[in-house]
């Protein structure tokens, strides 16, 4: 099975190629939320290097997010219309599930806190139990640094942070004593291509957001043009 | 026979359609989110983006569909998407759906200027028509005088120097209560009332194209104010006859300074609006010019008018690279 994976849900911009005969790729294209400008022409040049083309594809991975929601729509816009284009299979993974997923391919074992930063002083947030397989403990929601690290800095146990939304918090997750910060802090691209080969292929991806539009929208509007 | 899919997202309707080289419309698909908009007074950007990531693929297989052909590998040739100007949010996923949809059938694509957009409706149900024409743009975020020598050769004339008259309209309707959008509304109220009711102030009177409608949305709320027993029909009917008179005089001006024009084009949703539509007959016929009244679909927004405009493009300039961004802010002017 082709697979092509993309994930925009963060600053970075990655995709990642798995083919029928076993090679598998994944690149890093962007690092500073261009995700417009490079994504499609990042996928052609990673086909035409395989030597493949869109229609060879058989399923398309996508990070539904919870993250920044300008990435999120051009990765999620991209992937419907290669998969309604093609006609191949399309899949929806998680940005946090995909921290955690690469964490414990890393090696990381225990209780990890996946954080992924979701501006405006929060972070889109999921517990995971890591042993021989990758368990969620929570479902995604949305936090404040402060009260994620207060809420394990009472608690005690040990306990393993993750994700980009550790890193832009870094001091206050420092601060946990029976903390571990991971380095991994972006949504593994590999774990994407390894849990969409085995995932079941949907109809419609609808994206995490995690907020209210209204929220999110603050009530401002723009006339029609 | 060159076939081009369109995609328009640039504010709260989700478009797609086919049209071939010789500008016939085999599909055209617009999905609204205006419903979810209503509350709110105006277009809300987050909720229109939303909107948009929903109903994108549906809309684009139904274009394909209508017009006969098989969505994972239709015979097109060329993909135009709006690149701007518009909303940000809403634009990118036009965009990055038309990138990959190029990708996937191996087809090029080509950004198209929203407002170009608009110039080329006409052409759409008058392909013989006569240059040079003048088209008066007017929508809830632009309006504008273009003068257009041919076919994507246009010169702006005047624009708006404060609000657009659409937004006008919303605002006047807003301070009246009436529904969000106000234009439908306020036509429709205009139709039983008289006009003059309400004495508010003759403004633009210069010898330029420019456009200020902000000064009488504030004098219909003072005059509402200091006469309140003036019928909402009335002040809507004295309102709707103030904005059709400015636009129209600037209209008229350029018609006498451009003795070689041979039509008068209408565009943008507030070209559905029933007196400007009247006023602009009443003037092609004085001049003696054609009168371009798209119907009302061509008018609003749409993507058959964007597929017209890219095909032009395309010919023209060739195709876009996958690197192209949104220009939320792309000027008209800007586009040659
Ligand atoms: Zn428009």
């Amino acid at each position: 099975m082709n697979i092509l994976a993309i994930e925009t849900a963060t600053a970075v911009c990655a995709i990642g190629l798995r083919t029928t005969d076993g090679f598998e790729l994944g690149w890093v294209v962007d690092e500073d939320r261009h995700h417009t400008e490079v994504l499609t022409s990042s996928i052609a040049r990673a086909l035409a290097q395989l030597d493949l083309r869109a229609r060879d594809l058989d399923r398309v991975v996508v990070d539904r997010g919870p993250g920044l929601f300008t990435g999120l729509r051009v990765g999620l816009a991209t992937a419907l219309g290669l998969s309604e284009g093609t006609g191949c299979s399309l899949v929806a993974v998680t940005s946090l599930e995909l921290l955690a997923h690469g964490a414990h391919e890393e090696g990381t074992r225990g209780t990890l806190v996946c954080c992924v930063d979701g501006r405006r002083g929060e972070v889109f947030i999921q517990n995971f139990r890591l042993d021989d397989e990758v368990t969620a403990l929570t479902s995604a929601s949305v936090a404040v640094p402060r009260a994620v690290v207060i809420e394990w800095a009472t608690n005690g146990a040990p306990v393993t942070f993750t994700g980009d939304g550790v890193e832009r918090y870094l001091r206050d997750f420092a601060a946990v004593p029976n903390g571990t910060l991971e380095h991994q802090s972006v949504p593994s691209i590999a774990a994407a291509l390894r849990l969409g080969a085995t995932r079941e292929p949907v109809a419609q991806v609808e994206p995490m957001y995690l907020r209210e539009a209204d929220a999110v929208a603050n009530f401002s509007t723009r006339q029609r043009s | 026979m060159v076939l081009a899919l369109a995609i328009e997202t640039s504010c709260d309707d989700t478009a797609a359609s086919v049209v071939d080289a010789q500008l016939h419309v085999h599909s055209s698909v617009i999905e609204s989110s205006i419903d979810q908009h209503r509350a709110f007074g105006g277009v809300v950007p987050e909720l229109a983006g939303r909107a948009h990531l929903t109903t994108i693929a549906p809309v684009v297989r139904r274009a394909l569909l209508d017009a006969g052909l098989d969505p994972h590998a239709p015979a097109i040739d060329v993909i135009a998407v709006t690149s701007g100007p518009g909303l940000v949010g809403s634009l990118l996923i036009g965009l990055s759906a038309a990138k990959a949809y190029a990708l996937a059938w191996d087809v090029p694509f080509v950004g198209v200027n929203h407002l170009e957009g608009h110039l080329f409706a006409p052409l759409l149900e008058r392909p013989d028509l006569e240059w040079p024409i003048v088209t008066l743009l007017v929508s809830g975020g632009h309006s504008m005088i273009v003068l257009q020598h041919g076919p994507g050769q246009h010169e702006v004339l005047g624009e708006t120097i404060d609000d657009a008259a659409g937004e006008a309209y919303d605002k006047v309707a807003r301070w009246l209560g009436l529904a969000y959008p106000g234009g439908p509304e306020i036509d429709r109220l205009a139709a039983t009332g008289t006009p003059g009711t309400l004495k508010l102030p003759v403004s633009m009177t210069g010898d330029d194209y420019d456009f200020s409608f902000s000064g009488l949305k504030t004098a219909v709320v003072r005059a509402t104010e200091k006469n309140p027993e003036v019928a909402v029909a009335d002040v809507a009917a004295s309102f709707q006859a103030a904005v059709s008179e400015q636009l129209l005089r600037k209209l008229r001006r350029t018609l006498v300074a451009n003795p070689a024009l041979r039509a008068v084009a209408l565009a943008g949703g507030v070209a559905a609006n029933s007196a400007l539509r009247r006023g602009v007959e009443e003037l092609a016929s004085e001049f003696g010019v054609v009168a371009l009244l798209p119907s009302l679909s061509m008018c609003t927004d749409n993507a058959a008018m964007i597929a017209a405009a890219g095909l032009y493009r395309f010919a023209h300039n060739g195709p876009s690279d996958f690197a192209l961004s949104a220009r939320p802010n792309w000027a008209l002017a800007e586009v040659s």
